[in-house]
């Protein structure tokens, strides 16, 4: 249908699409590009720079390098996940439209870096342990569970259609899901099986070398910066799903 | 406010709003109901008829607001949700009954809901459905299906001296004439018996029992004749039996054989495949791979969820559960049989002697893990579409615990 001569339906189209012009700013891709060339940067220096460590320390010295990227991408999904507790909680407990955009896009980026995370962890474990995953570590299952809540969230949304039952169910689970960060992030100090206890903030063990901490630092200052960049990029994209929906609803009226 | 204030109202909407999916269907709704009242919602498609039943019967998360039963609050806009101070009866536009169970079963639940039975043949006759009393209802066509689900919605009323609700959505839908003719009588005697009723229909013969119409314009009542008492005798009251959640999930269960035909074939398959793949006497004992070995079929059986549910999801029949809040039906008693089943017959595929304790804790493996599979398929079934929300994607949640246990077995000597 050629919607050209029907003024009113033009100006309603119009009305829809001058709302959130503002979201259109590129602030998303500034904040991306610039995560991705620090995790380049970060991967340069881990591979080329960073001191070796000790082979009596390590069954596969190596692999360690795997360290720069996985840390800070454990950290990047932890700011996801928190994302994704704030925006379920505020969409479950407030409507808040912008709480539903948090929850969608901390789902999406938990899952990008819970994915990083797990993969470089398995790789990392076949080199060092001689297995990729153990089942009996708490730390390596709650994380990996947060990841499959992630996929479920991301998935799920996608097989139904909008609305407050949709909405209010994945929030639930966005909000049930949260219980695992403590646990995961406590889970090396209570039961440590294979999992090594936390690098930062981690008492007597857990101090690094000066460059191996400054490579670690530029790695997550960069991962910090792509995960927000992907947050924002996923909120964007929400809020353009929602108005072509309301265009469409509008047209669908004619 | 549309509705009127009246003393002792059955039903209080109280400032009700609604969403459902991206649209708010009722907004700062009040309404209140009073004993002796029959309300007929005959709006147009769309106008929230059928929310205001759901709504009514505390099936639909408020927006806004709060309903009370009877002056005793059932939900409200904090999440708020209580078992109702008395039963009310329950008619879903989607009839609401499981195809497994037979006529006289969802009757006599509906009943059990009341705590009392009624000989149920008279009512039956009446609406010629007495010679299908012992079918399932998976075997009746639409409009016969429709007449059970009515009936289970009147049938409360009919048990019970004091007022109740009772709310009926299109209740005439698909019913032939001489059914509509008796369900416009049986509406007429239970507003005699004090009952107050909620009807969402478009069908004008609903006027002949109606004392009030609700649409868009509002809250009109209809001027009626004074009709001649309608005098019914029903059987003397036998009291309800108990447990009915449970002892219908253990029926239907035998009936269809479904935690048998799902979780004991998934079972089955696991024990299979690792005979096959394993040879167990070269397992030394008091290994973690043996005692893994021994749980993992009964967690295999676990892991496929509750059968009950794809039961329940029939009809919406589920949701009809939910409303009456004393119960949903489950196939747990299955569960711990199959799991207690499928570990023994591990160990003595395995050659081994039997460890009653790792036996047992086999059956409550199950039905720890059935138990979780089902929470999640329960949480996702307000979804539009729930049975593609992945929700087996979460099971991954169950290995850990599952592989903690298998160790505690097995530092503790139990094989």
């Amino acid at each position: 249908m050629d919607y050209r001569f029907q003024p009113h339906l033009n100006a309603m189209i119009q009305r829809e699409t001058t709302v959130g012009r503002n979201m259109s700013k590129r602030g998303a891709e500034g904040f991306l590009l610039l995560g991705f060339l620090g995790i380049g940067l970060t991967l340069g220096l881990a591979l080329l720079k960073a001191p070796s460590v000790s082979i009596n320390a390590f069954q596969s010295p190596d692999a360690q390098r795997i360290f720069y990227w996985h840390v800070p991408a454990a950290w990047a999904a932890f700011i996801a996940f928190g994302f994704l507790f704030v925006g379920s909680a505020m969409w479950f407990f407030k409507r808040s439209k912008l709480g539903w955009r948090m929850h969608v896009a901390g789902a999406e980026a938990g899952l990008a870096t819970g994915l990083m995370t797990v993969w470089s962890g398995m790789v990392w474990g076949a080199a060092e342990w001689g297995v990729p995953w153990d089942w009996t570590d708490v730390r390596l299952n709650t994380f990996g569970l947060l990841t499959f809540l992630a996929l479920f969230l991301v998935l799920g949304r996608q097989s139904q259609p909008d609305g407050v039952e949709t909405r209010d169910t994945f929030s639930t689970f966005g909000l049930y899901g949260f219980v695992l960060v403590p646990v995961t992030y406590v889970a090396t100090r209570l039961w440590q099986i294979r999992h090594p206890g936390p690098v930062v903030g981690g008492g007597d063990g857990g101090s690094l070398a000066g460059e191996m901490a400054v490579i670690l630092f530029i790695g997550a200052i960069s991962f910090t910066i792509f995960i927000i960049g992907h947050i924002l990029m996923s909120m964007r994209i929400t809020s353009l799903e929602q108005r072509l929906e309301r265009i469409q609803k509008t047209m669908d009226k004619v | 406010m549309l509705g009127q204030t009246m003393t002792e109202a059955l039903l209080d909407l109280n400032n009700v709003t609604v969403r459902r999916g991206m649209k708010t269907v009722l907004s700062n709704l009040n309404l209140q109901v009073s004993s002796g009242q029959v309300i007929l919602f005959n709006g147009t498609n769309g106008e929230g008829k059928s929310t205001i039943i759901e709504t009514a019967a505390g099936l639909i998360p408020l927006e806004s607001g709060s309903v009370m039963h009877h002056g005793k609050l059932l939900i409200d806009d904090a999440g708020r949700s209580n078992k109702p101070s008395r039963p009310f009866g329950l008619t879903l536009q989607a009839d609401g009954c499981m195809g497994s169970q037979r006529i006289e079963e969802h009757l006599l639940t509906s009943m059990d809901f009341t705590g009392f039975r009624i000989e149920m043949d008279s009512i039956l006759e009446r609406y010629n459905l007495k010679h299908r009393k012992h079918d399932c209802i998976a075997q009746l066509s639409g409009g016969q299906r429709r007449k059970v689900a009515m009936i289970a919605g009147l049938l409360p009323g009919f048990i019970s001296s004091d007022p109740l609700l009772i709310f009926l959505d299109e209740p005439d839908s698909g019913l032939d004439q001489a059914s509509r003719t008796s369900l416009i009588e049986d509406i007429q005697y239970l507003r005699q018996k004090g009952h107050a009723m909620l009807i969402a229909s478009h069908n004008n013969e609903f006027e002949q029992c109606a004392t009030h119409q609700f649409n868009a314009e509002g809250m009109t009542e209809t001027p009626r004749e004074s009709t001649p008492e309608i005098v019914r005798e029903h059987a003397p009251h036998q009291p309800s039996k108990t447990m009915i959640a449970l002892r219908n999930g253990i029926v239907c269960n035998n009936r269809t054989m479904a935690t048998l035909a799902f979780n004991g074939i998934a079972g089955f398959l696991t024990l299979g495949i690792l005979l096959a793949l394993v040879e167990p006497t070269k397992l030394d004992s008091g290994t973690i791979q043996r005692s893994g070995l021994i749980l993992s079929s009964a967690f295999a059986a676990g892991l496929v969820g509750d059968s009950m549910v794809q039961m329940l999801h029939e009809h919406r029949s589920l949701a009809w559960w939910k409303a009456h809040r004393q119960g949903i039906p489950s196939s747990y008693f299955h569960g711990a049989v199959l799991g207690f089943a499928l570990t023994l017959l591990t160990q003595l595929a395995m050659d081994m002697s039997v460890s009653w304790e790792v036996t047992i804790i086999g059956s409550f493996l199950t039905t720890s893990t059935m138990f979780i599979v089902r929470m999640f398929d329960l949480t996702s079934s307000r979804l539009a579409r729930p049975r593609a929300a992945f929700t087996r994607i979460l099971t991954p949640i169950l290995i850990l615990p599952f592989a903690l246990l298998v160790q505690w077995i097995t530092d503790s000597n139990l094989i």
